[in-house]
């Protein structure tokens, strides 16, 4: 994991409590493998989209499933900006 | 059918502290809790001084994880406080029957801090990045929601917005529930954190406050002539109110009984009290008459006293009706708003425990910082240091911006008291 993959872990840990931050690898599915529910992922993108300032559409947020999906698009997004 | 209503569970978080002991051991000792405004620069305000609670208010750990970020602290304290009274309760989980377990929690303002958050990010960072829980974080009714998730309670539910009522208003409705046979247990209590910028520009504003700051311990003095506002402060109080029967059938060691409630409005003026003191004293008249007693029998009157001169001077002539010129000296009065602040709409909450606690204990709490006594405020409001009072009724004093006015009645438990024609 980068430094960017290892922000993007305690970002979703923060949101996602009850899940222990070992089990959260980059290829888990946000929502079948840590059991997000939608207001978490609201929750999630408000987080992510303060950290790395940019901005995430619903249009986008459907696209993303894993971890990996999330540090993929920011990177992305970071490099364009 | 009425059934008695026994309390059978207490919590509370305060700037004195966490949990009713703590709490009952400062204010039987005279402790304030006022202090500095430490939680944002205060310099330009003129109000720079509140009772904040401090530190880790949570030591049991009642606030789950998850709820830290995603709520707002005036649901963090009720969750704490709500914690404490249901272990005290020692009610067993899941409940028996669980729509007949409610919920009623008072809040003046609720979730402000939030708001406060909300808007700034608005204004800073544009409307998509207002906090997706921002609702949730607000509005008043989630407390009693919350707790409903949390304990399973699924009968009556609700919230109570009634200013510096709101908290005996709450737990005044919540006494009806189960009086009635609406419910047999009801979690009730009330819960406020508007020590905020906002918070306190508003009622700086309004030129509610005490700006004494440079003697925080001393700025909230109900009854004292030389008072100049009410101090300001945060936290909560619940009280699990149950069925006599309810509580007898699985063992519950009750501290005491709720036995009267009343409550008026003064359709007077939007946020001074009627100077006639005619809705207050209807108020507590009206609780009495509910308790099936006369008002002599009431030992000790925990007092709204807000340490503002229209209050002060209004609630003491209301309870000199209420008591007539033989009682009125020889009723047992406190103003805890000395030590605690004014907790808005956790204070009737807070303020019916310490009630319940001066009952249990003989002990009334004082009016400290009363070293001048307001001519016109006479009566005995137990200045400076506790007294020692064998107390069977004791009565708990609400009063809002608003004109809301609401007034309980405690009573000692005895398993053959009076009040028993409710049976």
């Amino acid at each position: 994991m980068d430094d960017l993959e290892k922000k993007v872990v305690d970002l979703i840990a923060e949101v996602l409590v009850d899940v222990n931050k070992e089990n959260i690898q980059m290829n888990s599915k946000i929502v079948e493998d840590l059991g997000a529910e939608s207001l978490d992922i609201y929750d999630m993108i408000a987080l992510l989209e303060d950290e790395f300032g940019l901005e995430i559409t619903d249009e986008e947020v459907e696209k993303i499933q894993t971890v990996q999906d999330v540090a993929d698009f920011i990177k992305e997004h970071h490099k364009a900006s | 059918m009425q059934h008695r209503v026994a309390v059978t569970g207490m919590g509370m978080v305060t700037c004195l502290g966490s949990g009713v002991k703590a709490n009952w051991e400062a204010v039987t000792t005279g402790r304030s809790g006022i202090g500095p405004i430490t939680f944002f620069n205060s310099e330009r305000f003129a109000t720079r001084i509140a009772g904040e609670v401090k530190g880790n208010f949570d030591p049991e750990g009642y606030i789950p994880a998850k709820e830290l970020r995603r709520m707002d602290r005036y649901q963090h304290f009720a969750l704490v406080a709500a914690g404490e009274a249901i272990k005290d309760s020692g009610i067993k989980f899941p409940p028996e029957d669980p729509w007949r377990c409610g919920v009623v929690v008072g809040s003046g303002i609720g979730g402000l801090a939030s708001i406060e958050n909300g808007h700034n990010m608005l204004l800073q960072n544009g409307p998509k990045r207002v906090p997706p829980l921002m609702i949730p974080m607000v509005v008043i009714n989630l407390v009693p929601g919350i707790l409903s998730i949390k304990y399973g309670f699924k009968g009556p539910n609700f919230g109570v917005v009634n200013a510096c009522t709101s908290g005996s208003s709450a737990i005044g409705e919540a006494y009806r529930l189960v009086r009635e046979g609406r419910a047999d247990l009801v979690l009730a209590g009330g819960t406020e954190a508007v020590v905020t910028p906002l918070g306190i520009a508003a009622f700086n504003a309004l030129r509610a406050l005490s700006t004494r700051n440079d003697a925080p311990e001393k700025a909230s003095r109900p009854f004292d002539a030389d008072r100049n506002g009410f101090v300001i402060s945060e936290g909560a109080g619940m009280m699990v109110l149950e069925s006599y029967t309810h509580a007898l059938a699985r063992g519950a060691v009750i501290h005491g009984e709720i036995v009267g409630y009343g409550a008026t409005d003064d359709a007077f003026h939007f946020v001074m009290p009627d100077p006639e003191g005619e809705g207050a004293y209807r108020s507590m008249k009206l609780a009495v008459e509910d308790a099936g007693i006369s008002p002599g029998e009431i030992g000790y009157i925990n007092a709204h006293g807000t340490s503002t001169e229209l209050n002060d001077k209004m609630e003491t002539s209301a309870i000199k009706r209420l008591m007539g010129p033989d009682h009125e000296r020889k009723v047992a009065i406190s103003s805890t708003k000395s030590m605690t602040g004014h907790l808005i709409g956790a204070a009737g909450a807070v303020e019916a425990i310490y009630s319940l606690m001066a009952i249990k204990t003989g002990i009334i709490p004082p009016t400290v910082n009363l070293e001048t006594p307001d001519p016109d405020c006479d009566l005995d409001y137990t200045p400076n240091k506790a007294a020692v009072r064998d107390v069977e009724y004791a009565m708990s004093n609400s009063f809002a911006f608003g004109g809301q006015n609401a007034s309980l009645v405690l009573k000692r438990y005895s398993e053959n008291g009076k009040g028993a024609h409710r049976s």
